[in-house]
């Protein structure tokens, strides 16, 4: 039971975070549900014309533009970003030479700031950037992959079919064959390039004729989509940027994950264990259930954060076409921020659209993983 | 001893009334190189004018998206008492009703007229424009010296253009380009203009669809066909003055802040000025007026003092130390017939190059009218897309059409 005072001084000690918390989140968002009600616009003085916003934004193409591209970028992201963050953890929790290493390695991406990560992915993305530098230098050098493939699947058949008639017991992909093939491939093939049969193709700045390629120049920040019967459903930049998300967000998540997984009994795996179960069969009925409690954070947050997803897209800005990465966040930044006067009150419409559909996305996936069940 | 202490204490006095009568200006302008030319241009030009009416002058520049950072600022009534006003955005700028008209303040007649008239809505100027800009052909003579082709002239077309850029390109090793071509309407819609294409009807909206347009934008992205012409991303540059740097590109459309990039980062090229080529069609050429204005805030509580630093902002010694430095081009009428456009070398070339720009052909101010910036992503898309070879032009026009029948309508 409380001594008297003690609520006093819990309260004396909470009262910085509440001040905080009341102007720069309560006061906001109740003025930003009345600005959405009103024509606002930055500097004339603002009058109440009812749903009008609402009607405006949902009406703007823009607006449900980057609706579907949130929610798109929602789903794809917190599902990949929770299922790798899992396996990862699972791989991680093992005893592993270099564990610590590993760890360490695959939390970089998290403590780098995210508008680093996406100049780096700017320029591994550009159009003479590294994705394209190494996509042409494979065009280039494809015959010869393709002779060494050749000529590691021809000789290990023969290998494999010679150690058969032998009677002796050897699988199809036995590693010492294995080996001696690819030796063998890799110098037939240093051979034939040698000889001049097969050679890599030449990289020409021009058109193309037999025997030249030019430079693969794909532009992954442009107006490409993926679509479906006509309907643009989501665009190559978004992938790129879903890519990249997932890569720096899933170090955080598996780090959840990991503190999860070692208060996971050990007896539980013992037990599954005697019964003949395989590691799939245990990931599936021992480690998901247990770490229920985990996976329901870990997917609120990765909700919550990727509905709210804006560095990103802010950082690449003129780089790739609005539509293609508009988000809801984005929207509301950039119809409060133009030059002069600026419809504020749509941006607050959306504001205020986005925190409804992050309320209901996380309440309909706490009615299927509830935290307490187990 | 009282005595003096006396007479110490009155001038202490005396002092401190005439620090308290003392008025600071605060300027907001860019950031960039900008803090630099304009602190020069106070100590040298502004202060010793000002200062005997105690008015003492503070730049203050906004790092970072100008534009965004000044909407903020007049928002919450912290704005500078005098700022600059992009031509492009003077309109958002001015619906604010956060700048002050000069009419009857500053007179607008030392300034030529078609500057004036991007500030002016409605019969109400609301800024001064302190410099200016138009595009001019920048090409690096040796290519074309080794390329054993004539530098291109004033008389050219777009059709001879196109001749000699592709034979440059013919006679140069891999790597080396024609032209360099930004994807982006602040470039080639100069060539747009060239056609008699007008930006708005007089219902306000803009028709990428008609004749003239589709002509400029296939002549500008055929460029592109056999490398002829490359995007400066192509070249791992930010813009066509990058891609001039390099030395591997013949020729860039810009203006005149080029000569100081170049001046700064390749002394040793090479370079020549000439104005941009005439439409085949109607032998015309056509051109931006780039203009950045100095408007006075409306809630400034010291309007008379903003308007004499103004005043000696635009003055004519600090209009002719802008133009000797190879910054822009003088917004004075009378200062267009100075000597520095006929002195020798690059620089000055350019300068006389961007002038005779302002007046040669179909010339309109940069503006993207009331939708801002997004009117321009537009055009922009749709060049990138076909200068890629992403999109066909048809198929890029008739999509960047549909966005802009979206944005026009909201």
């Amino acid at each position: 039971m409380n001594q008297k005072g003690q609520t006093a001084t819990a309260y004396l000690f909470l009262t910085p975070f509440l001040v905080v918390l009341a102007v720069f989140f309560c006061f906001a968002f109740l003025r930003t549900i009345y600005y959405s009600f009103t024509d606002f616009n930055l500097f004339d003085p603002p009058k109440l014309i009812g749903l009008k916003p609402y009607t405006d934004v949902l009406g703007d193409s823009s607006f449900r533009r980057a609706l579907a591209n949130s929610l798109l970028f929602a789903v794809i992201t917190t599902t990949l970003q929770t299922v790798l963050s899992l396996l990862m953890a699972v791989a991680l929790n093992r005893k592993i030479r270099g564990l610590s290493f590993f760890r360490a390695a695959w939390y970089m991406p998290s403590i780098t700031s995210s508008v680093v990560i996406t100049l780096i992915f700017l320029w591994l993305f550009q159009q003479q950037g590294v994705i394209n530098y190494l996509i042409t230098q494979l065009q280039s050098v494809w015959p010869l992959i393709l002779t060494f493939a050749l000529i590691l699947i021809a000789v290990q058949v023969i290998q494999v079919l010679w150690e058969k008639s032998r009677k002796l017991p050897v699988g199809s992909f036995d590693p010492a064959l294995l080996a001696a093939s690819a030796l063998i491939a890799l110098f037939v093939t240093w051979g034939l390039s040698a000889a001049g049969v097969v050679t890599a193709h030449e990289v020409v700045d021009t058109v193309s004729r037999p025997g030249q390629i030019t430079p693969f120049l794909y532009q992954y920040f442009a107006d490409k989509w993926l679509s479906i019967g006509g309907v643009q459903i989501i665009s190559v930049p978004l992938m790129v940027i879903i890519f990249m998300n997932t890569f720096t967000t899933i170090p955080t998540l598996m780090l959840f994950f990991l503190a999860g997984l070692q208060n996971i009994p050990t007896a539980l795996y013992e037990a599954t264990e005697i019964d003949g179960a395989t590691p799939f069969q245990q990931l599936i009925n021992v480690t998901v259930p247990m770490l229920r409690p985990v996976s329901f954070y870990v997917i609120t947050v990765g909700l919550i954060g990727t509905l709210q997803m804006f560095d990103q897209v802010a950082v690449i800005g003129n780089a790739a076409p609005t539509d293609t990465l508009i988000t809801l966040a984005y929207y509301v930044y950039a119809n409060t921020f133009k030059s002069g006067v600026a419809p504020v009150y749509m941006a607050s419409a959306a504001a205020i659209i986005l925190a409804i559909i992050t309320l209901l996305l996380v309440t309909v996936q706490r009615r299927f993983i509830s935290p307490d069940a187990v | 001893m009282k005595r003096t202490a006396l007479a110490l204490l009155s001038l202490a006095l005396l002092g401190s009334a005439a620090l308290a009568q003392q008025v600071t200006i605060k300027i907001n302008g860019y950031g960039g190189t900008d803090p630099a030319i304009v602190g020069d241009l106070i100590n040298k030009f502004v202060k010793p004018i000002v200062a005997k009416d105690n008015i003492n002058v503070v730049y203050e520049p906004l790092q970072g998206d100008y534009n965004k950072a000044l909407t903020t600022l007049l928002a919450a009534g912290n704005a500078g008492d005098l700022l600059y006003l992009p031509g492009e955005t003077a309109g958002g700028f001015i619906a604010t009703n956060k700048l002050l008209p000069l009419n009857g303040l500053v007179s607008t007649t030392p300034f030529i007229k078609s500057l004036n008239s991007v500030f002016t809505v409605k019969g109400q100027t609301y800024a001064i424009a302190k410099d200016f800009n138009t595009l001019s052909l920048v090409y690096n003579k040796d290519l074309f010296d080794e390329a054993k082709v004539a530098y291109p002239s004033a008389n050219e077309t777009w059709k001879s253009l196109a001749a000699k850029l592709t034979a440059v390109k013919k006679a140069l090793p891999s790597g080396y380009y024609g032209i360099c071509l930004q994807p982006s309407f602040d470039r080639f819609g100069a060539f747009a203009y060239a056609e008699g294409w007008k930006q708005f009807d007089s219902a306000g909206k803009t028709n990428l669809l008609s004749k003239p347009f589709v002509d400029a934008f296939t002549w500008y992205t055929s460029l592109a066909k056999d490398k002829v012409g490359v995007t400066p991303s192509e070249i791992s540059q930010g813009w066509t003055g990058g891609c001039m740097q390099t030395g591997k590109v013949a020729v860039a459309i810009e203006g005149n802040w080029v000569a100081g990039f170049l001046k700064d980062n390749a002394p040793n090229l090479k370079y020549g000025s000439t104005l941009l080529p005439k439409a085949d069609a109607t032998g015309k050429r056509g051109n931006f007026l780039y203009t950045v204005g100095w408007a006075v805030n409306a809630g400034t509580k010291n309007k008379a003092a903003a308007i004499r630093v103004l005043n000696a902002l635009t003055s004519v010694d600090a209009q002719n130390y802008v133009l000797s430095e190879g910054l822009a081009i003088p917004s004075r009428t009378a200062l267009q017939s100075n000597a520095f456009f006929n002195k020798p070398g690059a620089g000055p070339e350019n300068a006389r190059v961007v002038f005779q720009g302002a007046t040669d052909g179909f010339v309109t101010g940069f503006n993207f009218g009331p939708a801002g910036a997004d009117w321009s992503k537009i055009v922009d898309t749709a060049l990138a897309s076909v200068l890629s070879g992403q999109k066909s032009v048809k198929d890029a026009l008739a999509s960047a059409q549909a966005d802009m029948n979206k944005l026009q309508s909201r």
